[in-house]
């Protein structure tokens, strides 16, 4: 075969793949769609891909996370994200599920304290830890000042112990953001149709049973969704800890959150605060797989 | 009628911008004698008020203009970081933390601004021409890469009315050191007598957050005797027995008297600001603490406190070595810097250069209340600073001064900013103070970081 003829052979095979390419769109239609999207595109470009391919550029080094590692602070660092994942999400999605059949009885009352409830996650985080960091304080903190009032008795300096200081970021943090969950669950509960539950009573799934058997399964997925961003979220949270514990006492109640703002901008080592908060992609892109794939079920699951 | 089509709108957009810069054209000039620069915000705003002052003042004798920026302190720290990271910079920033001369000069960052400085050499303190002078590791050379503006000390802040509450007397402080921080363990011990249920004699940082901890471990360190953990040279000397001593003694007795219940036992996780509210609360009888923010903070509030019942160092000043010989004071800096990359260096420079003429110099650090010292001796003698009616601008002008001082460890050597960023000494302090660990362990193991971190670090 000449080279002639292999040309003319190829070109329908061309013109089918540029039409595919150009969405069946002809002429002046193209050149719209391409100044719409171009836009578009750009955007994301330099708002989304940038800063990520950024990021892992700059926590790219090998020799970055040698030196994480041998950081003192590193482990004790990992250990606390680890309590704050567990505790911080389980114990506030689960007091979320609670609330939220709460927040279902009728009456104007409930949507009263539902107002009130909600106000913890309205205020501004930043003041509030701030209060509860003084709140703290085992001297003039108005709780101890409250327990001696009242009972005579000192209590303990709450942000002097690694493990009371901790305790504390975490009941923060379920303080602060139950409410929010609260919410979605409760909008969960709503979507539930009415008639699945009225027949559900009439076979006498009610109460305890009618939480296990209809609504508990209905809620499963939407649950479980709730779990891994709020996991997502608080990987990347730091102000709960900066500023209710600060990190202390001796850098011992850091999250990895923390620990990357810590090496950033306090050492001046912005490399290795990348490097500190890429240490949780191992945890962080499994969770984001698993909630792509839950987010594509589309089925109730009974 | 005319269709608005694609590349009708092309050629009318190309038309009106070619327009415009013709028809604007100071835009453009305004562009090169336009200058964008990043301030820490002041303690109190009267130092925002002297700033703000000092760059409308420039604008006017210049015609240039400044795009100024008062930023708090921790936002305008990781501002500049990230800004240095990025490389898109602004024209001027001032050294936020002081430690960041050092730091990005090292992987030459900063514009040697040698030219500016010296329009002023002859004015400035010994210790502030050595403050601004940093190893570049690119060049192989030290050069300057700051201007110094402004300055601070760490001195003792005092309630003389709790001092005389104790049935003792501020001229009856003792002037050594192991002495004159003892005198405050009685006073606390006199208070408690009196049923007083939460007040402590000292208020010691003995935490591992901010700069204070850093401070007040050196000067600890130098008044054991302890200066030469790092000379001028940038050699450290950490087997040198003496320093070690030193270190040793420092944490012993930092450590110690938190351990005997003379610190309020929340100082082991304060931040930066935690002991001025405490001090303000009169949690503890003294405070040693950097700048006189303490007391200018509560001045306008206050005046009663700022005038009778707080005495900055008290009768005998500073204190003295147990020897009785003047301890240095280490002087911390904040500097103007002019990061490479910045857009207008000219008008940043001509903007320090304007900044450092002794006069706007000092209404600066006057209007400012006093918080920061002046860079230059003789701003240091004005009716401002020694007004005998003041208790406290003439102890801390002295002190950070006219008396003996230094600059922080880490302009001799840039590890030492590490070090003092990662809290080393602090926690040595702080496993003392808290797990009860003998004082030679604690800083055998803050010594052997300190080696690491050195090792890092290569200066010529």
């Amino acid at each position: 075969m000449d080279s002639a003829s292999a040309i003319d052979l190829s070109r329908p095979a061309a013109r089918g793949l540029s039409r595919s390419l150009r969405g069946g769109l002809r002429g002046g239609e193209y050149t719209w769609a391409l100044a719409f999207v171009v836009p578009y595109i750009a955007v994301f470009l330099t708002f989304v891909a940038y800063p990520v391919v950024y990021g892992l550029w700059m926590g790219s080094e090998p020799g970055l996370y040698r030196e994480l590692f041998a950081d003192p602070i590193y482990q004790s660092t990992v250990v606390n994200t680890v309590l704050y994942l567990a505790l911080g999400v389980n114990v506030k999605m689960f007091l979320a599920l609670l609330l939220s059949g709460f927040f279902m009885r009728p009456g104007w009352w409930s949507k009263v304290l539902l107002l009130i409830f909600v106000l913890p996650w309205a205020v501004p985080a930043i003041s509030t830890f701030i209060s509860i960091h003084w709140m703290l304080n085992g001297e003039w903190g108005f709780l101890n000042n409250v327990l001696y009032k009242l009972f005579h008795v000192e209590g303990p300096y709450w942000l002097n112990d690694r493990w009371t200081a901790l305790g504390a970021v975490i009941v923060s943090h379920i303080w602060k953001w139950t409410p929010f969950w609260t919410l979605i669950l409760l909008a969960g509960r709503m979507a539930i149709p009415l008639d699945i539950r009225d027949t559900a009573r009439v076979d006498g799934a009610t109460g305890l049973r009618g939480f296990v058997y209809i609504t508990f399964p209905l809620l499963a997925n939407l649950y479980l969704i709730c779990t891994l961003l709020s996991t997502i979220f608080l990987l990347g949270d730091f102000t709960a800890v900066y500023f209710v514990s600060g990190g202390g006492p001796a850098n011992s109640t850091h999250v990895l959150a923390t620990l990357g703002i810590r090496e950033a901008f306090e050492i001046a080592n912005p490399r290795l605060g990348v490097a500190a908060v890429m240490s949780a992609l191992p945890l962080v892109i499994p969770l984001v797989i698993v909630l792509m794939r839950k987010l594509r079920t589309a089925e109730v699951q009974l | 009628m005319a269709h608005l089509t694609r590349r009708s709108m092309l050629r009318g957009s190309a038309a009106l911008a070619a327009a415009n810069t013709l028809a604007f054209p100071h835009v453009a000039k305004a562009a090169a004698t336009t200058a964008t620069v990043w301030f820490a915000q002041g303690f109190v705003q009267d130092e925002d008020v002297a700033l703000r002052k000092a760059v409308a003042d420039y604008e006017k004798a210049s015609g240039n203009k400044i795009e100024l920026s008062i930023i708090p302190f921790a936002p305008e720290r990781q501002k500049i970081i990230s800004a240095l990271t990025s490389g898109v910079v602004p024209d001027m920033v001032d050294s936020n933390p002081g430690e960041i001369l050092q730091l990005y000069a090292y992987q030459d960052k900063w514009v040697d601004v040698s030219d500016v400085v010296e329009t002023q050499k002859s004015q400035f303190s010994d210790t502030a021409l050595q403050a601004v002078q940093a190893f570049n590791n690119v060049t192989k050379k030290r050069s300057t890469y700051g201007v110094p503006l402004r300055s601070g000390v760490v001195p003792c802040h005092i309630w003389k009315s709790l001092v005389e509450k104790a049935g003792m007397k501020t001229e009856d402080m003792p002037k050594t050191w192991d002495a004159y921080f003892d005198f405050f363990k009685k006073v606390q011990d006199n208070l408690r007598k009196q049923g007083e249920r939460k007040v402590y004699g000292l208020g010691f940082q003995v935490t591992s957050n901010g700069v204070d901890p850093w401070n007040l471990f050196m000067a600890f360190l130098i008044a054991y005797g302890g200066q030469d953990i790092v000379t001028k040279d940038g050699k450290p000397h950490l087997d040198d027995p003496k320093v070690k001593q030193a270190a040793i003694k420092a944490a012993a007795y930092l450590g110690g008297a938190y351990r005997d219940g003379y610190v309020p036992p929340s100082a082991i996780n304060w931040n930066d600001a935690d002991d001025n509210n405490a001090f303000h609360a009169k949690l503890m009888v003294m405070d040693v603490d950097g700048t006189l923010s303490t007391e200018v903070a509560i001045k306008d509030k206050h005046p009663e406190w700022y005038f009778n019942e707080i005495v900055t160092h008290g009768a005998p000043g500073y204190p003295n070595d147990n020897q009785g010989k003047p301890v240095p004071s280490i002087v911390g800096f904040q500097s103007g810097l002019i990061p490479k990359g910045a857009n207008n260096v000219t008008v940043a420079k001509d903007l320090l250069k304007f900044l450092i003429q002794p006069k706007v110099l000092g209404e600066l650090v006057e209007t400012g209340l006093g918080r920061a010292l002046p860079v230059m001796p003789s701003l240091g003698k004005t009716p401002f600073w020694q007004n005998p009616k003041d208790p406290h601008l003439k102890g801390y002008v002295q002190q950070g001064l006219f008396g003996p001082t230094q600059p922080d460890y880490y302009v001799y050597n840039v590890a030492m900013a590490e070090v003092r960023t990662q809290h080393v000494l602090s926690n040595a302090m702080i496993d003392v103070a808290k797990e009860g660990v003998k004082p030679e362990v604690a800083i055998d193991k803050a010594f052997k970081r300190i080696e690491e971190i050195l090792a890092k670090y290569k200066t010529a």
